[in-house]
C-alpha cells in the first residue's frame, strides 16, 4: 500500500540521513558566449548553423535548405500543415519539416532551449523528420548555468535540443537520425 | 557463481575481449578530451558532490518538497518500498487505463525491479525503445552497460538479431541501415503506444519536474504521443533547485560518452491537457544504504558509466560477468547492499587502482568503498574458504620478521626444487593460472645486505627526548 510505504520511506530517510551538510553556491563561471563557439560546437555534434540578416528572410532561407520538404509546420509562417496540441498522431507522423523558435542558445554545447509554448505540439520537435530552430543570435549564452539563470521557469514541458537525434548503440558507430529528427538546423538572425 | 568464473566465459573469445577493452577505452579517451576542454571541470565535480551530499543530508525534506510540487503540477505521486510494489503500482496504472501497448525508454530502475518480465506475464506488451535496449530485448539478454546496453555485441550479432526479428537482409551488418530499420519499426510502436514509461535522470525538488536525458529522442517521442506518462525514479535522483541542473548537465554527457551534452535534456513538469502523468518514487534498499556511513556516498551516482569505461577489470570481463543491473565498479559497491551473499565476489573484481574514483563526476570514493566492502564481507564470512585462509596465513607471515624470513627461504628453495607442474598447479596456486612466477634468486635482499661490509663511520644515534 502506497501510503504506508510513503511513511516508511520518509521515516527511514529521516532516520538514516547524515548530519546536515551545506548546499554549495554555484558560481557563474563566465565563458565564451559567441556565435563562433556555438557554431563550432553544434557543427561538431552533427547540427548545422545558418545565418540570415533578419527574420523576414526565413522562408527564403528554408526554401534553399529544404527544397523537397512538402509537409511543413511552423508558428512563424504559414506552413502546409497546421498543428496544435490536439493534432492527431497520424498527421504529426507525416511532417517533413518543423520550424520552431528557440529561446536560448548555449555556446559550450550547442543546445537550444525550446519551451512547450514554441512547439505547437509536444511531440512535434521529435516526430518531424527534420527540425529547424530559429534563434536570435543575441540570445546565445556561454554555459548551462547562464541558460538556467535566464529561464523564468520550465513550463509544463520544455527541453534543450543539441543537434539531431543520434545513436551509437551498434558497435559505437555514430548514426545520425535514431528516432527523432534526422537533421537539425539552427537558423540564427 | 563468482565474477571470476563468469568472466572466464567472456574471455574465451580473445578477439572480442580485446575489441571490448579497446572500444570502452576509446570512450574513456573521448571523455578525457571533453573534460579537458572545460577549465572548471574539477570545480564542477566538487559542486556536484557537494549538492548531492547536501541533498542526502535532507533527503526526507526534499522528497516531501518534490512530492508537493509535483502534485501541485497535477502529477500523481506514488511511493514504492521495493521492486514488487513498484511493479504492482505500474501494472495497476496500466490496467486502470485499459492499455496493453507500452513504450519504454531507458530506466535502470525498471531493470533493477525486473518490470518487463512482470508486465509481460500479465499480458502487457512492453517495447524498449532505446536502440541498444531494443536489441537486447530481442535477444532476451540483460544490458551489459548502463549507458551502452549492447556494447557486448558486434554489428554482425545485431544484424542476425534484426534479420530474425525485423526481417532485414541476411548478413546485413551496416550500422546505418540497421538503425534505419529499427527507426521504422519503433516509429510504429511509438505511434501505437498508449502508456509511456521513462526513467528519471534528475528530479527537481523546487519545481516537481523530472528531467530525462537521451540522445535518440525516444523518451520524448514515447511520452508525448502516449496518453499516460509513468516516470520511475529512485529516491536518490532528487536535486534541490533548477539551477543545480547547470552543474549536472555539464558533467553527465561529458563523463558518459564525451559529448558536450545529450541531444535532448527534457523537463517534464506537467501533463499535457487531457493526459496524465505519474511519478513512482522507489526505495528498494536505498534508505538502508543511506544508513551505512561507509557506503552512503554510492547514492550520489548519476549513472554516467565513466567508472565502467575506465575500469581495467570491467573492460576485460564484460558487463554480464557482474550479474547485477548496474555492473562495473559502481555496481560492485551497490550490489552487496541489495544481496551480500549473491554479490559477494563483486568487490573483489577490482585492482583497487582507483581509476573509477578519479573519473567519477560526483566524486564517489568508489575504490575505497570496494576495499571497505571486502572488510564487511570478510567479517560476515562471505568470502571463499581458499581466499579466507590464504589471507589469514599471509597476514601471519607478514606480521613477523622471523616468519617472513623463513618463509622466503622456504619459498625460494621450493620454487627451485619443485616441478613447474606443481608450483603452477591451478588447484594449488590460483595466482599462477595465467601468470608465471619469477625465477627464484639464491638469496634475499636482506641476506645480501647482511654480508656487505659495515660502513666505516657509524651514524650518530638521534637523541630521543625523555
Amino acid at each position: 500500500m502506497s501510503t504506508a510505504s510513503r511513511e516508511r520511506i520518509l521515516a527511514a530517510a529521516k532516520a538514516n540521513k547524515p548530519e546536515e551538510l551545506p548546499l554549495p553556491t554555484v558560481p557563474d563561471f563566465g565563458g565564451e558566449a559567441t556565435i563562433e563557439r556555438f557554431t563550432t560546437v553544434l557543427t561538431g555534434i552533427g547540427g548545422t548553423v545558418v545565418r540570415m540578416a533578419a527574420l523576414d528572410e526565413l522562408e527564403e532561407t528554408l526554401q534553399q535548405l529544404f527544397p523537397e520538404a512538402r509537409n511543413t509546420s511552423s508558428p512563424l509562417f504559414r506552413g502546409t500543415v497546421p498543428v496544435n496540441s490536439q493534432t492527431p498522431t497520424g498527421i504529426l507522423a507525416e511532417i517533413d519539416l518543423a520550424v520552431l523558435p528557440g529561446e536560448i542558445g548555449v555556446a559550450e554545447n550547442g543546445a537550444v532551449w525550446l519551451p512547450e509554448a514554441n512547439m505547437l505540439h509536444r511531440a512535434l520537435p521529435t516526430i518531424t523528420q527534420h527540425l529547424a530552430l530559429v534563434l536570435d543570435h543575441r540570445r546565445i549564452v556561454a554555459t548551462m548555468h547562464q541558460a538556467y539563470a535566464q529561464l523564468p521557469h520550465t513550463g509544463g514541458y520544455g527541453k534543450f535540443v543539441a543537434g539531431p537525434s543520434k545513436t551509437a548503440d551498434i558497435e559505437q558507430s555514430l548514426v545520425i537520425g535514431a528516432h527523432g529528427a534526422r537533421s537539425l538546423v539552427v537558423v540564427l538572425y | 557463481m563468482s565474477h571470476a568464473i563468469r568472466a572466464d566465459k567472456f574471455l574465451l573469445d580473445a578477439d572480442r575481449t580485446t575489441w571490448h577493452d579497446e572500444t570502452l577505452w576509446f570512450v574513456r579517451e573521448k571523455r578525457d578530451r571533453a573534460v579537458y576542454a572545460v577549465p572548471e571541470f574539477q570545480e564542477l565535480r566538487e559542486l556536484a558532490s557537494g549538492i548531492k551530499n547536501h541533498t542526502l543530508s535532507r533527503l526526507d525534506l526534499y522528497l516531501r518538497e518534490f512530492e508537493s510540487a509535483a502534485q501541485a503540477n497535477g502529477v500523481y505521486v506514488h511511493w514504492a518500498a521495493d521492486a514488487a510494489e513498484h511493479n504492482a503500482i505500474i501494472l495497476d496504472i496500466i490496467q486502470k487505463e485499459g492499455a496493453t501497448r507500452i513504450v519504454k525508454s531507458k530506466s535502470m530502475l525498471t531493470e533493477e525491479c525486473h518490470l518487463n518480465p512482470f508486465l509481460i506475464k500479465h499480458g502487457i506488451e512492453v517495447v524498449d525503445t532505446d536502440l541498444g535496449e531494443r536489441i537486447i530485448q530481442f535477444r532476451d539478454e540483460p544490458p551489459s552497460h548502463i549507458v551502452l546496453p549492447a556494447i557486448h555485441l558486434k554489428k554482425e550479432d545485431v544484424g542476425d538479431t534484426f534479420h530474425t526479428h525485423l526481417g532485414t537482409d541476411k548478413g546485413e551488418s551496416d550500422p546505418q541501415r540497421l538503425t534505419e530499420a529499427a527507426r521504422q519499426h519503433l516509429r510504429a510502436k511509438f505511434i501505437a503506444g498508449e502508456v509511456a514509461i521513462s526513467g528519471v535522470n534528475f528530479a527537481i525538488a523546487e519545481t516537481g519536474a523530472v528531467v530525462v536525458c537521451t540522445n535518440e529522442g525516444n523518451a520524448d517521442l514515447g511520452v508525448n504521443l502516449a496518453r499516460v506518462h509513468i516516470a520511475a525514479m529512485g529516491i536518490e535522483k532528487i536535486i534541490p533547485r533548477l539551477s543545480d541542473l547547470g552543474v549536472f548537465t555539464r558533467l553527465l554527457a561529458r563523463s558518459a560518452t564525451g559529448q558536450p551534452v545529450t541531444t535532448y535534456t527534457s523537463h517534464f513538469t506537467k501533463p499535457a491537457p487531457g493526459k496524465a502523468m505519474h511519478i513512482v518514487i522507489v526505495d528498494n534498499g536505498r534508505t538502508q544504504q543511506l544508513g551505512r556511513p561507509d557506503f552512503r556516498a554510492s547514492l550520489k551516482c548519476i549513472r554516467c558509466g565513466a567508472c565502467m569505461n575506465t575500469c581495467p577489470v570491467y573492460r576485460r570481463s564484460g558487463g554480464h560477468s557482474y550479474d547485477f543491473t548496474v555492473p562495473g565498479p559502481i555496481g560492485a559497491i551497490l550490489s552487496p547492499n541489495i544481496d551480500m551473499k549473491k554479490h559477494a565476489s563483486l568487490p573483489f573484481a577490482s585492482t583497487l587502482c582507483g581509476s573509477c574514483t578519479d573519473v567519477c563526476p560526483v566524486k564517489i570514493d568508489i575504490h575505497t568503498q570496494l576495499y571497505k566492502w571486502r572488510q564487511v564481507l570478510g567479517e560476515a564470512n562471505e568470502i571463499p574458504a581458499s581466499k579466507k585462509w590464504s589471507m589469514k596465513f599471509m597476514g601471519r607471515v607478514l606480521a613477523s620478521t622471523r616468519v617472513y624470513g623463513l618463509g622466503g627461504q622456504f619459498a625460494r628453495k621450493a620454487l627451485r626444487l619443485l616441478p613447474h607442474g606443481l608450483t603452477h598447479a591451478p588447484s594449488m596456486n590460483a595466482w599462477a593460472v595465467a601468470r608465471e612466477l619469477p625465477e627464484a634468486p639464491k638469496q634475499s635482499f636482506r641476506e645480501w645486505y647482511a654480508k656487505q661490509p659495515q660502513p666505516a663511520v657509524q651514524p650518530t644515534q638521534p637523541q630521543i627526548p625523555a
